[in-house]
Formats: C-alpha cells, structure tokens, sequence
C-alpha cells in the first residue's frame, strides 16, 4: 500500500504544480524601482486610462501575442472579460482616436528583452517563469 | 430589397486610397526595428447591415444626417458602413490619425468622408492636446457612433444620439486626467467648427463655420464610470425651405408680430445647448448604460426636449443578449404670427409641429461573437409614439400613427 501511496502523491504533486503555473503575475525589470501596483492600477494601466506609473515614468504596457493562452487568461482574471470584449473595448478607443492598445511582444524572451531595456514597461508571465532579471509587482493569488 | 453595397464597397476603395495617399511617405518612413511599437498601422471597423420596418407610412433612419429611410422592404442603407485608419507615431509625444468613412449619409449615398484627421501632442502622460478634425463627443460614446463592433446593440439608441446631426468638428480639445480617491478623474474641452450638412427634404442645412464648443468631467473607478458633458453649437445659416419660405412670407407682411414670429424662427446667430449625464456600469459578463440628456435651442424653429436610455447586457459564452428602453420627448414652444386668418399661419403650425417627439422605444437583442475580429448581432427595437411623434422621420404619411417596429440584422467586423 506504502508503495502504492509514494508514486499516487507525486502524481498529485505533479498536478498541483501545473494548475500553480497557470498562476498570472504582472511583472516589471527589476530595475524599475516599482514597488507594487494596486489591482486598480493593473486595471487602468492595460486598459489605457492610465499612461503613468506611480514612479512618474510612463507607463509602457506589454500585452503577448494574441494567440497566447496567457493573454486571454490574463484579461479573464484582471476583468473578467473575453478576448472579444477586449478587442471591442480597444476598438472604440482607436476609431475615437483615443489611446492604443498595448504594444506586443511577440515571446516571453522579447517581453522579458522590453522590461529590462525599459523601466515603465509592465508585461505578464507565468509566476514559475519568472526569473532574476523581472520582478512581480501584482500577484492575482495575493490580490483576488 | 434594396442592396447599396456594392456601390458602399466601391467609395470604400476610394476612401482607403485617400487615406494612403496621406500616410504613403509616412509609411516608408516606416523602417523600424521589431522591437518598438509599430510605428504606422492601417487598421479599419465596418458593418454589414440590413433592416426593416413593419410600415411604409414613415421613414426609420439612424440619424438626422441620413438623407432617407427605410420601410417595409428591407434594406442595408441604415447601418452598412466602412472605415479605415491611418495612424503614424512621429515620436513618443507626436501621433497622426487620419480616419475616412464610407456611409449613407446627407447626400443619399455613400461618398466618402475624411471623418477624423488630426495630430495628438502629449505634453505628459496625463496631459494631451489634440488639432485638426476629430468627432464629436456631445454625449458619452457619441464619437464611436460607426464603430458597430465596438458596441452591444445594432446601432446607438435612435431616441437618444439620433438628434445629433454633427458627426465631427474641426479645432482644438485638450484632455487631461488626474487620479482622484480610487478611481481617475478625466476632463476634456474642446471648440471649433463645424464642416457638415444636414438633409431637409431634398435640401441641405448648411452647418459649415457653426462654432462649436464643449466639455466633460468623467470619473472612473471599480466598475463604474460616470460623465457630465455639456456642449453647444451656434447656427452661422439659416434653414432651407420650407422654413426659409415661410419667414419670407412673414416678412413681407410687414405686421410686427409676423416679422417678430419670422424673427423667432430663424436659427442664425442662436445657440443650441445640449446636457447630458450618463454612468456605465461593466461587471465581467455584465454591462449596464444609462444615459439622460437635454437639449435647449434659442431657435422657436427646435423644440427643447429631453431623452433617455438605458441598457443592459449579460454575456453567455459567445452570446451576449441585451434588452433597453428609450424615449425622447420634446416640448411645444407657443408662437402666433398675430395675423388675422392666413395661410401663413397654417404654415407655421405646420412648421412647429414638424419638430416634435413623443415616444419611446423598448429594444431587444442578441450579439454573437462567433469569430475573431468579427459579431453577428439580430436585434428588435419596437416604437411606441403618439401619431404627432414625426422629427426623427424625414418624411410620413398622414396614417402614420407613431408605432414602429424596426428589424435589423448586422455584421460588424474590425481589421
């Protein structure tokens, strides 16, 4: 029965470290002096209502490719709206010449290349592929 | 049935090769590294609409700047429309925005139209000026009227932004946001001139020159975002007939009371205000609007009057169905031309009467985001007004008895 129990848990470890890396976290460079952004913030910040960060630096919001599941995953938990929604929201700010949707980039590579080269660039990633070089300013599991 | 497409779809072509023409050496410009924000993008929004009413004894149309409408055969000239944009960042302070639009619109046909076209300074990230041509926002959402796929409905409430016939204005607004409490602060005020006609009959309300001035406060936070706008437009022309006919009349009577009721319905020189207070309310799945404005006109030619609506959605999976409720209501201004029995006083009865609304409409309808980039929508508006109820219609007939109901399929699409 032991010996049945050891494989069954890791199986179950497994798991549970796979449903923990749809967990979102917004993210800066780690050099960009943000301490922490308020959900509220995030909110205006990808939306387009803001333009600047509380450090006084513009704020340069990244957004990963459209066919990203983390995109979609991360507008889901952030307002509760599907990726539809979201391209209606920005295409009454565009055709009204308002403010333009988040640049794109195109990898985790580029995005983590934009944040580091960039100290208002804001993006978001999967919590267990963050490393050294961004830091997390806005958790979803601290800040449901 | 009656299909203008082809003919949207031709002036659709012509209108992107204006928009090219502008931006072609901006364009080549154009040689940036992957890694910066796209520096030109052409984009574009449209829709593919029909509709129909259920008479033919008047004539449905989206707003006053539609030279006719629609009745019982169904037809695309309502709602179908095309717009393309050209935008260009000359620097991190400096964007360009032209903007051409193809729709129905005074002249009876879709002839395209430069419908934005201004330069964007941003001073600071809170603080932007925006030159040149750009549309009017006299109402919350009033300057994404086109955008169909921007919006839950088929079209925007008739009662409510059918009134304004000014789609954009040529001058200056200056924006500027401050966070306040939770939540963002945002204030915008704007002026300039007007470039537009308006279709009377199978004449044209000259707008060219009116200036035009206006402004809001907006506070966002949570879920909620609140306005008050008030705006105004100043009449630099006089009406086409029939009105100019009657003044003329009046005025050759030469009886001071005719000459002061000429005076009273003539529109040059005199101010239209418009005031309105509206809250959206976006929850995840959940989207409420609510709206309510008033119109004060100098002019005894318009009757003041006051409209509403409000409007709620709830998505489900793809489908998002919506029901709303509006009405628009106008008040009878008093003016007698102190003749003895005239002809000339049956034509300013007439006149006066032309202008009013009394009614209400209750919409219901679904939006189907059944691919990317693109929305199917099917939507009922029923209109329930009293026979007198005939402003928001070029023209009916004497049966009409101010009941209505409009059938509207659309396909808008963003690219």
């Amino acid at each position: 029965m032991r010996a049945l129990l050891k494989p069954l848990l890791s199986l179950l470890l497994v798991l549970l470290a796979q449903t923990a890396s749809a967990e979102l976290v917004v993210v800066s460079g780690a050099k960009s002096g943000i301490d922490h952004l308020s959900r509220q913030d995030v909110v205006f910040l990808f939306m387009g209502r803001l333009r600047q960060l509380p450090t006084g630096v513009p704020a340069v919001p990244v957004d990963l490719a459209v066919d990203s599941p983390e995109r979609a995953d991360f507008y889901r938990q952030l307002v509760s709206k599907e990726p539809a929604e979201i391209k209606a929201y920005w295409s009454r700010l565009v055709f009204s010449g308002g403010s333009r949707p988040p640049q794109i980039a195109e990898s985790r590579e580029d995005l983590i290349r934009l944040l580091s080269s960039n100290p208002g660039a804001i993006g978001y990633m999967d919590r267990n592929k963050v490393d050294q070089r961004v830091r997390i300013i806005f958790d979803f599991a601290t800040h449901p | 049935m009656t299909f203008h497409w082809h003919r949207a779809q031709r002036c659709g072509f012509r209108a992107l090769a204006v928009a090219c023409l502008l931006f072609s050496h901006a364009a080549m410009a154009d040689s940036d590294a992957a890694m910066a924000p796209k520096r030109f993008e052409l984009s574009g929004f449209g829709t593919l609409g029909v509709a129909r009413t259920d008479t033919n004894d008047t004539q449905f149309i989206r707003d006053q700047t539609q030279q006719g409408g629609i009745d019982k055969s169904f037809s695309s000239k309502l709602d179908s429309l095309i717009g393309l944009q050209a935008y260009f960042r000359a620097s991190d302070s400096l964007e360009l925005v032209t903007q051409a639009i193809s729709r129905y619109g005074p002249q009876g046909d879709y002839r395209p139209e430069i419908s934005w076209a201004f330069a964007k300074y941003n001073f600071n990230p809170n603080l932007s000026v925006r030159a040149g041509r750009m549309g009017t926002e006299f109402y919350l959402l009033a300057d994404s009227r086109h955008v169909g796929y921007s919006y839950l409905t088929v079209r925007p409430s008739v009662d409510f932004f059918g009134l304004l016939a000014f789609h954009y204005v040529d001058g200056l607004d200056l924006t500027g946001i401050v966070p306040l409490g939770e939540g963002l602060l945002k204030g915008k005020v704007f002026a300039g001139y007007s470039h537009e006609l308006a279709p009377i009959g199978s004449e044209f309300l000259n707008m060219h020159g009116n200036p035009m001035a206006g402004g809001y406060v907006d506070y966002q936070q949570g879920h909620w975002q609140w306005r008050a706008t008030m705006a105004q437009m100043t009449f630099k022309h006089e009406l086409p007939a029939p009105v100019s006919t009657l003044r003329d009349g009046l005025y050759l009577t030469g009886v001071p009371s005719a000459v002061a009721a000429a005076d009273a319905i003539g529109i040059k020189d005199k101010t239209s205000r418009f005031y309105s207070v509206g809250g959206v309310y976006d929850r995840g799945p959940l989207q409420v609007q609510a709206m309510l404005s008033e119109l004060r006109h100098e002019s005894a030619t318009y009757q003041n009057s006051k409209a509403g609506y409000l409007l709620a959605g709830y998505r489900m999976g793809q489908v998002t169905p919506f029901v709303g409720y509006s009405w628009t209501k106008s008040k009878e201004k008093t003016l007698s031309t102190g003749l003895p029995p005239n002809p000339l006083n049956d034509y300013l009865a007439a006149s006066l009467a032309r202008v009013h609304t009394d009614q209400h409409t209750y919409t219901l309808g679904a939006r189907w985001d059944f691919h990317r980039d693109m929305a199917l929508k099917a939507q009922v508006d029923m209109i329930r007004g009293t026979p007198q109820s005939i402003f928001l219609y070029p023209s009916n007939t004497p049966n009409f008895d101010g009941k209505l109901n409009v059938f509207s399929l659309a396909l808008d699409f963003v690219f």
